[in-house]
């Protein structure tokens, strides 16, 4: 552990002659080093991530216990790996901690987000590099697409691994090879709930899988159940649960949808093809807007669609008949933990007496749960909030901000930039933009939650739980 | 179009500079093309266009003659509320208008009769629901009449009222307080506003106003003392300038329009306590000076829900500067710090996140468009979810708004109420094919009814939702409600 640090901070204290000395090997690692913090400072945020490695580890190591035992000793060669560039950020952080008092979400601002494919480990198959900038671009969003493109990038991993000499590929693959993977991906954005099942899953396989077996049909064996998984539990999840949810809609319903699910969508389409009657009302919010790309695809199938956004959704719930919510989890006492939001939604529904339907695959079950949005919850960057647009429409504000945050800017008044109101925010000391990703909607306001087992209240998610994982 | 500079875009401040030299009818002209226009909106710049401009349309009145003049004032109202009947500010300042030359005008007649004998003086305010002499000296600032209503006869007294008025006359004892007479709910905020004694719209007013009068005891030797003090006025002066008074109520009303935030923000202390969390929406200058003035005495945490689509900008504008650049009428010498600057935490949040945020919430604060008399109100889109979120978190829900937003309307059509914005700015329009293929609404305005709200605060001070009625009683006279 301490020997990178050690050459870390020797080459800028070696005098200019004496670099010359250094192997190339070594002058590689050091200019790549340079580099990099180059590159890290130039970034407004703190490039922490590399320090996740360590950090996350312990997570990790807490969540599935049951293969701690499984993990030979592999402590040596990734700590070196991952803290290869860490002397760098210590130094960097408390600058940004003095503005990062987040009340609210304080708890958990500590990782912020890796968007580049710097400081990875070079363990990561690039396949998972490139899903995980996916994932932190919101390419892929939503948390069946999410686990679904994890599963497939594992394919390609798990593809391309050959067991080293003296392990087993049982022993070798889970900790070894799968973990910097998921690291890099939890790196990019937090693990959704489903991808925690689904790695679960995984891992609970690779376990199984009988050391005797010869690398080629293991291996073969594996995609196989994972192409498996995918199918039952995603795609026939999918047509099960989409068939329950067509049969909820009458002729001349009107569907209220709120942001976008993969599975609601299906639905609303499926229901349409069948030739049912029915309009569709769909509520989005800012910053991601996701209920544009659904209502653009109902209204392209020829469906009737509304849009509003979250302000008028008092509105819109009082012409609606019915409310279907996608999960990104159930929680086991019933809660729906959703894109924030959902729960305005379904309060304004509840109260308008509007039936509230929940469309979720069992694989979004967790066994967690949650009592208000605060305590688990996912942060994201405050500057996503600012569209380019509204950065430009502050921009005449610029004469009547207070001195303090003026001062900078007034030396070359040239032309003012977008970026500028960042900083203007990010330079008020006590103004802070916060967002989250989810908010837990009481199960008051559920009527039905329908998953691949059918249709059941949200009391008996710990049931349908058990029963998924169980069997 | 009038326009006072080529740099000003058209809005209220173009407006009062071209209403001093513009006649009255291209004023009014211009004032509804405004509205229309949307190039003022919001409830204050609404109101202080709509009063400027009834008091050049009464100091250009000619002739003496009451009821024309009356007629003179709904007419333009009724032009000013077709082109926006939305902003129910207009008609609320339109009726105090008429609610004061209806003051002056019973002043005048009470004076006279009061000269001519005082026996006749009492079937003829029964007859009338005006119970004129009693009251007048009662009259707090807070009513706009109460100056009008004051002394009319006697043009030297009414000056140092109008002197005094602006400063303190709210602290003024309430002497000759015959309206203790009246129905004691009203006792304690009536001290400020007795203008209720006079306008009693609703129809019960006829029997109930005369019974305080009537009554033999206690009250009653003031309440001759008071006559004949007037009496002995009008008889030095029995001609009223009508005019004058009526032009000196508006005043009265302006500067009750300029104060009332002040009023509003005296309160603060009250309600805010160290370490609240507070959320609020919309960019108010009413709830940032509330703030504002808890500030002072208290460190507090303001959780601020942006408002997108249509308020956002001015959002992070008064969170990043403290001052509304949409109003452009917003004197330049009104300036405050933003509350960041007052040493509060501020966090910016989503419309989106006020559930997730909700159960950490102390007070919501709101702001409103429009009170309306059943103690619901009409505010910006998303306050009817913040309210409903902060009831099902049992969280206060608290709103500030100056009187003058408060309006006789009753919601019984509440979509009539609700206006509909751009939808361009929920979608732009470049995405055309979205555009065109999906209907995007963008709807301004939330209706809340009265059982989200748990406290309103006005200018007067706190009071339930369910008391609203009796202000707007108060206020507003029942041959007014229906211009």
């Amino acid at each position: 552990m301490s020997d990178p640090p050690a050459s870390e901070a020797a080459p800028p204290a070696v005098p200019a002659p004496a670099e010359k000395k250094i192997s190339p090997a070594e002058l590689k690692k050091q200019k790549a080093a340079e580099k990099q913090a180059r590159r890290a400072q130039q970034k407004a945020e703190p490039p922490a991530h590399q320090q996740q490695g360590p950090a996350t580890k312990q997570k990790d190591s807490k969540q599935p216990p049951k293969d701690d035992r499984s993990r030979p000793l592999p402590v040596r060669r990734r700590a070196s790996q991952s803290n290869v560039p860490v002397p760098k950020d210590v130094k960097k952080e408390p600058k940004k901690e003095v503005k990062q008092v987040g009340l609210f979400f304080s708890h958990l601002y500590s990782q912020p987000r890796q968007h580049s494919v710097v400081g990875a480990s070079k363990d990561v198959h690039p396949a998972i590099l490139a899903l995980g900038l996916q994932y932190s671009s919101y390419v892929i969003c939503g948390s069946t697409a999410r686990m679904v493109a994890m599963l497939l990038a594992f394919k390609a991993v798990i593809e391309s691994y050959q067991t080293p000499v003296g392990t087993s590929l049982a022993r070798h693959l889970t900790s070894h090879h799968l973990s910097p993977q998921i690291d890099f991906l939890r790196s990019c954005r937090p693990l959704s709930i489903s991808m925690g099942n689904a790695i679960r899953w995984l891992k609970d396989i690779i376990i199984k899988i009988d050391p005797s077996t010869p690398e080629a049909e293991a291996k073969r064996e594996m995609l196989e159940e994972i192409d498996n998984f995918i199918r039952d539990r995603v795609t026939a999840a999918g047509q099960l649960i989409s068939g329950y949810a067509v049969k909820k809609i009458e002729a001349g319903d009107v569907i209220l949808t709120y942001g976008s699910s993969s599975i609601v969508e299906q639905s609303i389409l499926r229901a349409h093809r069948e030739g049912i009657p029915f309009s569709v009302i769909v509520v989005d919010s800012k910053p991601l807007f996701e209920g544009k790309q659904l209502s653009r695809k109902l209204a392209n199938h020829g469906l009737k669609v509304r849009y509003y956004l979250i302000t008028g959704a008092s509105h819109a719930v009082k012409d609606a008949t019915k409310v279907f919510l996608g999960a990104h989890a159930m929680m086991s006492n019933g809660r729906l933990y959703s894109r924030v939001g959902a729960a305005l939604v379904s309060m304004l529904a509840s109260s308008q007496s509007l039936p509230v339907i929940v469309l979720c695959e069992s694989v979004k079950f967790t066994e967690r749960v949650a009592l208000d949005s605060i305590v688990g919850n996912e942060v994201a960057p405050a500057e996503e909030l600012l569209s380019e647009s509204e950065r430009e429409a502050l921009l005449p504000l610029k004469p009547l901000l207070p001195q303090s945050l003026r001062k900078g800017d007034e030396v070359e008044d040239t032309k003012p930039e977008t970026g500028d109101v960042l900083k203007w925010i990010e330079g008020s000391e006590n103004l802070q933009m916060l967002q989250v990703l989810y908010d837990v909607t009481p199960a008051e306001y559920i009527d039905m939650v329908i998953t691949e087992y059918g249709s059941l209240p949200p009391s008996s998610v710990p049931v349908v739980h058990r029963l998924s994982t169980n069997t | 179009m009038a326009q006072g500079a080529a740099t000003v875009a058209p809005g209220l401040s173009s407006f009062l500079k071209s209403l001093r030299t513009t006649p009255v009818d291209p004023s009014v002209e211009h004032f509804t093309s405004l509205l229309k226009r949307r190039q003022i909106r919001n409830s204050r710049p609404c109101a202080i266009a709509t009063v400027a401009l009834l008091l050049r349309v009464v100091s250009e009145f000619k002739g003496r003659d009451a009821a024309k003049l009356v007629e003179r004032i709904r007419q333009v109202g009724r032009r000013l509320i077709s082109a926006q009947p939305r902003e129910l500010v207009v008609g609320n300042m339109v009726r105090r208008v008429l609610g004061l030359v209806r003051e002056v005008v019973d002043e005048n007649l009470d004076a006279e009769t009061n000269a001519a004998s005082e026996g006749s003086h009492n079937q003829h305010s029964h007859h009338d629901s005006l119970t004129r002499p009693n009251l007048t000296s009662s009259i707090s600032t807070f009513s706009p009449l109460k100056h009008a209503a004051a002394e009319p006869t006697d043009s030297n007294l009414s000056q140092s009222e109008n002197m005094s008025e602006s400063g303190e006359l709210w602290r003024r004892p309430p002497l000759l307080t015959s309206h203790t007479s009246y129905a004691p709910a009203s006792n304690a905020p009536l001290v400020h506003s007795l203008f209720g004694l006079f306008s009693q719209p609703e129809t019960p007013s006829n029997s109930s106003t005369p019974t305080g009068h009537q009554s033999p005891d206690g009250k009653g030797m003031l309440t001759s003392l008071n006559l004949e003090r007037l009496a002995d006025l009008s008889r030095s002066k029995t001609t009223i300038d009508l005019r004058a008074e009526v032009m000196d109520g508006i005043r009265e009303l302006q500067d009750e329009l300029e104060q009332s935030d002040d009023l509003i923000a005296a309160n603060a202390l009250d309600h805010i306590h160290s370490n609240e969390i507070i959320l609020t929406h919309t960019a108010s200058t009413s709830v940032q000076k509330f703030l504002l003035a808890a500030a002072r005495k208290r460190k507090f945490t303001v959780v601020h829900a942006e408002t997108y689509p249509h308020d956002h900008t001015a959002t992070h504008g008064i969170l990043l500067t403290g001052k509304k650049r949409e109003t452009q009428g917003d004197d330049e010498d009104d300036v405050w710090k933003p509350l960041t600057a007052a040493g509060i935490q501020v966090y910016a949040i989503p419309d989106s996140h006020v559930f997730a945020i909700m159960s950490r919430v102390n007070k919501v604060i709101l702001a409103t468009h429009t009170v309306l008399a059943n103690g619901g109100l009409v505010a910006a889109a998303g306050a009817h979810m913040i309210a409903k979120a902060a009831k099902d978190h049992q969280t206060p829900v608290v709103v500030v708004s100056g009187v003058y937003k408060l309006s006789p309307v009753y919601p019984f059509d509440i979509e009539e109420l609700i206006e509909y914005g751009d939808a361009g700015s929920v979608v732009p329009y470049e995405d055309g094919d979205f555009v065109e293929k999906v209907d995007v609404e963008n709807p301004l305005y939330d209706y809340v009814p009265a059982d989200l709200v748990d406290l309103y605060i006005t200018n007067l001070g706190g009071h339930a939702p369910s008391y609203l009625y009796r202000i707007v009683a108060d206020h507003y006279r029942s041959e007014d409600i229906t211009l």
